[in-house]
């Protein structure tokens, strides 16, 4: 995909590559797209109407919690009979998703959604969104399912005006259509975004999923009010759990190890440094003067050269050898993971309560790592008992960059970590009542397609993941062995503890001497089981500490209490 | 039951028994409220510490003992049983009763209801199966030193005896000569019976009830001044101490008729060495001096110049193929060291051989008369018996 827009600025691509661009010359972004539907994820419509609502939460949650606003969600998917065929199955749908985001300036609305392009700006951040593309496919879906265009509202924090405008992207010349717009004082102090986009959907069969993507949402977001309203008129709502909001994620420039030709050549062509020492100590991150030259030198390239003449056609060879070394050059300090944003062992933990009621949870963000100049954190969440079912499989919750992962669950990297560990070492058997969450957050998500379903199998991260589930099922085991070794006391406790009243009575009559004799009085018995009540107390081994002994006095009185014989 | 003028015999035996009982279990008692663990030791009932005393000729308990402690989760159990059987027995003594082991079972058999850490209800029987409450008994027997005769348990009749012999038995006299078709069943407290009066030169004890029955009406005890029993297959403790009884006080010989086979042969080995199960008892129920009359193997196949009581087509109609279960039992028996004398070991051998075995009811088949009057006075006037 990364290919596609370079077909507008073909001039630079290299003679190898042309070819293959020669075919896409002649259509526009707009159009291998609406032609490629199932590679943005709207291959049918239960999929379609499943990826437009998490394309317009996903931009929402971008639009909020990445300034620092805790953010208000409503989703309402609305039945459209009177734009739907006879076909029971060809119904339509408009999505309709606010936010009370940072809104989106009136100037740049129609090209936001109704222009099919990158971001020309090469920093990277960790956002939910990877391409800028996905809501703009499910407007290209919308128009070419149902007919109906795009519509959006939306008011900035500091205008007096909200805008409306309603559009259709022209395919042909991947521009924006607008059929109608408006604009009005803004009432109140609400700003955000509300866009609504009608397309032609699956509601029955995708019901499962949307609902499945919002729980999980609200997992990983329990700092979000979550507000869902159905076709069949239910609503979910997930009220907001805590105010405390994951660190933003910052914007950064790209890592030596991370950078590939195309996206040197435009960093070059872009930046205003006059050599190539300037270059690279000003466009890149880890890198200092002192390690430039050290890099240069070792590659043999002259630091002073304007980088500029590297794009001739000439230097190609060059060029491309420099972005090889780059790449292999030990000297740069690891990439910067500052600026990523985990959502930290709280908010996982608060989430996977709420959903699941378990009676233990644990999680861990583990360090930053990188892999080819990416870096990335791994975190691990891990529900256990409680009101989860036991499962014959540990529930996997996959998430990237704060996005659930629904689809392809078994192509994905951290299905093949978990199904290589051994519960048994934790001393859980299945089926047993064990979700785990995996989060990883990245400037670059290694995404296994378009659709971004499920990640690549990256050695460092597969190391990673594994890592962070041995560490939190680690306090598992010792939760569960605390647990089993409590659990192992009661029930000596109680084998003992029952034959009590039994074994009082029968000593009470049998210490009565022949030539006195008469029943034993319950005051007799009682006595007889104080002692005895008191003798497991102090023989038996208790798990807990001190305190053990008080406790277990009183189970065992409970136990005897409630013992009688029939 | 208390107020019904009780035999003085009976009322000593009551005391008796109370007493050690309230001794043994007081103990336990002072352990718990000194708060020191309650244990009970018992010997332990089982073949690796059963020991056949040869001086003796009988079956013993050995040295080794069981703790039995309530705080082990294994024993808890079967310590509760054994104080609840013990205070059950001691009431019972107490108050003037006479259960049988049965009584024993239903008084013990509460159901235990409670509730567990985890709130649930939970129920647990103090014994469910009468095997269960039986053991418990012989463990109190073993621990006290008592015997449950010794107890006053009844448990059901079930050997029989008629001869020229009179008894006293709870006050009555009671002729043994004079029981017409029937007999005296022997009592489970055969202690306390008193012999008064006899005319006997041997006790012949017949493995089978339908062999007593036929023997007693040919008139057989008559006419050889024989006190006929039967245990009627495996013997009761009753029947073992009145034979043991017989034997000690009125100085007869003890001679044994049972089936040829090795349960037959075990039968005879119950009543003169004593039982695995019981051997704690043996010193009490077992007749060393017993003799194994017949049917032997050599009787049915003869040896050497011994000439066999059947003859090659009596042997075809009478003789019973060995099961599976017979040889193995005959090679257990083989290994007892109880059965190590050469009269055995070549009986065992033969049956191991030949893989045949024979019922007394063949032997009254030939005719009655031939077991009566010639087979059995026979093999004693020979001495062609085995010990």
């Amino acid at each position: 995909m990364d290919k596609v827009p370079a077909t507008k600025s073909a001039k630079q691509t290299s003679s190898k590559e042309k070819s293959n661009k020669e075919k896409f010359r002649e259509i526009s972004v707009a159009e291998f797209f609406a032609k490629n539907k199932e590679l943005a994820g709207f291959a049918n419509p239960t999929r379609a109407l499943y990826q437009t609502v998490r394309e317009l939460v996903e931009n929402s949650l971008d639009a909020t919690d990445t300034h620092l606003i805790l953010p208000e969600i409503v989703i309402r998917i609305v039945n459209r009979p009177e734009l739907s065929g006879s076909n029971g199955s060809e119904q339509r749908f408009t999505v309709i998703v606010e936010d009370n985001g940072i809104g989106v300036p009136p100037t740049v609305m129609a090209n936001a959604f109704g222009r099919v392009l990158f971001s020309s700006k090469y920093v990277i951040r960790q956002t939910r969104g990877m391409y800028g593309l996905g809501v703009k496919a499910a407007v290209l879906y919308g128009q070419a399912t149902a007919g109906q265009p795009l519509k959006v509202v939306s008011a900035t924090k500091g205008s007096s005006y909200s805008y409306m405008k309603e559009l259709f992207i022209d395919m042909k010349k991947n521009e924006p259509r607008i059929v109608s717009e408006g604009q009005w004082r803004r009432r109140g102090s609400w700003h955000g975004t509300r866009v609504a986009i009608t397309l032609m959907g699956d509601w029955r069969r995708a019901k499962n999923r949307i609902l499945e993507y919002i729980k999980r949402t609200a997992i990983i977001a329990p700092y979000a009010e979550i507000i869902f309203e159905t076709p069949d008129g239910e609503i979910y709502y997930f009220p907001r759990l805590t105010r405390k909001l994951p660190r933003p994620p910052r914007e950064a420039k790209p890592h030596p190890h991370g950078i590939d030709l195309e996206h040197f050549k435009i960093i070059i062509k872009e930046s205003k440094a006059k050599t190539l020492l300037e270059l690279l100590v000003q466009e890149f991150q880890s890198v200092g003067e002192k390690t430039a030259r050290a890099f240069l030198k070792k590659i043999g390239v002259n630091p002073n050269l304007n980088p500029k003449k590297l794009l001739r056609k000439e230097n190609e060879e060059l060029l491309r050898s420099i972005v090889d070394e780059m790449k292999k050059f030990e000297g740069f300090k690891p990439p910067r993971s500052d600026y990523l944003s985990p959502l930290g062992e709280d908010l996982i933990k608060l989430g996977l309560k709420r959903l699941f009621e378990p009676e233990w949870v644990e999680a861990v963000t583990r360090p930053p790592r990188a892999f080819e100049g990416n870096p990335f954190i791994v975190e691990i969440g891990m529900a256990y008992g409680g009101k989860i079912p036991p499962m014959n499989e540990p529930l996997l919750l996959r998430y990237a960059n704060k996005i659930p992962l629904l689809y392809e669950e078994k192509e994905d990297i951290s299905w093949k970590v978990l199904s290589s560990i051994n519960w048994k070492l934790y001393l859980i058997n299945f089926p047993a009542p064990l979700v785990v969450l995996v989060h990883i957050a990245s400037t670059k998500v290694p995404y296994k397609g378009v659709g971004k379903e499920s990640i690549s199998e990256i050695p460092e991260l597969e190391q990673e993941i594994k890592n962070g589930i041995q560490e939190v099922a680690r306090r598992l085991r010792a939760y569960i062995s605390r647990k089993m070794k409590e659990a192992e006391t009661l029930r000596r406790i109680t084998t003992l503890a029952k034959y009590i009243p039994e074994i009082a009575r029968s000593l009470a009559i049998l210490s009565k001497p022949p030539e006195k004799w008469s029943l034993p009085s319950p005051d007799e018995e009682k006595l007889i089981m104080d002692k005895m009540a008191e003798l497991i107390a102090t023989r038996v081994p208790t798990a807990r500490g001190s305190d053990g002994k008080t406790q277990t006095i009183k189970a065992i009185r409970s136990i005897v209490e409630s013992a009688r014989t029939e | 039951m208390s107020g019904i003028p009780l035999d003085k015999v009976d009322l000593e035996a009551r005391k008796r028994a109370a007493k050690i009982l309230h001794e043994k279990f007081r103990k336990i008692l002072e352990d718990i409220l000194s708060g020191k663990a309650p244990k009970l030791e018992i010997p332990k009932r089982t073949l690796a510490n059963t020991i056949f005393d040869k001086e003796r000729g009988i079956l013993v308990l050995g040295e080794q003992k069981l703790e039995r402690e309530f705080l082990d989760m294994g024993e808890a159990r079967r310590f509760m049983q054994t104080l609840l059987m013990a205070s059950i027995i001691y009431q019972a003594l107490i108050e003037n009763e006479y259960p049988t082991i049965r009584d024993l079972y239903y008084r013990g058999k509460h159901t235990i209801i409670y509730k567990d850490p985890s709130g649930r209800t939970r129920q647990e029987n103090t014994w469910d199966e009468q095997a269960e409450s039986d053991s418990v008994i012989r463990d109190i027997e073993v621990f006290t030193g008592l015997l449950r005769e010794d107890m006053l348990i009844l448990s059901k009749e079930k050997g029989k005896v008629v001869g020229n012999l009179k008894i006293r038995s709870g006050g009555d006299v009671i002729d043994l000569s004079k029981m017409g078709h029937g007999a005296y069943s022997i009592e489970s407290t055969p202690d306390l019976i008193d012999f008064i009066d006899w005319d006997a030169e041997f006790v012949l004890v017949v493995e089978k009830d339908a062999v007593f029955q036929q023997l007693h009406r040919v008139g057989f005890w008559r006419k050889y001044k024989a006190i006929l029993i039967t245990g009627a297959g495996q013997p009761d403790r009753a029947t073992r101490r009145f034979v043991r009884r017989l034997n000690e006080e009125l100085k007869l010989p003890v001679y044994i008729l049972t089936d040829s086979d090795p349960y037959g042969f075990y039968i005879y080995s119950v009543y003169k060495v004593g039982s695995i199960q019981l051997s704690y008892e043996s010193e009490r129920l077992a007749t060393p001096s017993a003799k194994f009359l017949g049917v032997s193997m050599t009787d049915i196949f003869g040896w050497g110049r011994k000439k066999p009581y059947l003859t090659e087509t009596e042997r075809r109609n009478y003789i019973i193929k060995a099961t599976d279960a017979d040889i193995k039992r005959a090679k257990e028996l083989m290994k007892y060291s109880w059965f190590r004398s050469p009269g055995w070991q070549r009986e065992l051998k033969i049956f191991l051989e030949k893989k045949a075995k024979l019922e007394i009811e063949a032997l009254a088949s030939k005719g009655l008369k031939f077991l009566a009057f010639k087979y059995i006075p026979e093999k004693i006037e020979t001495g062609d018996w085995i010990e």
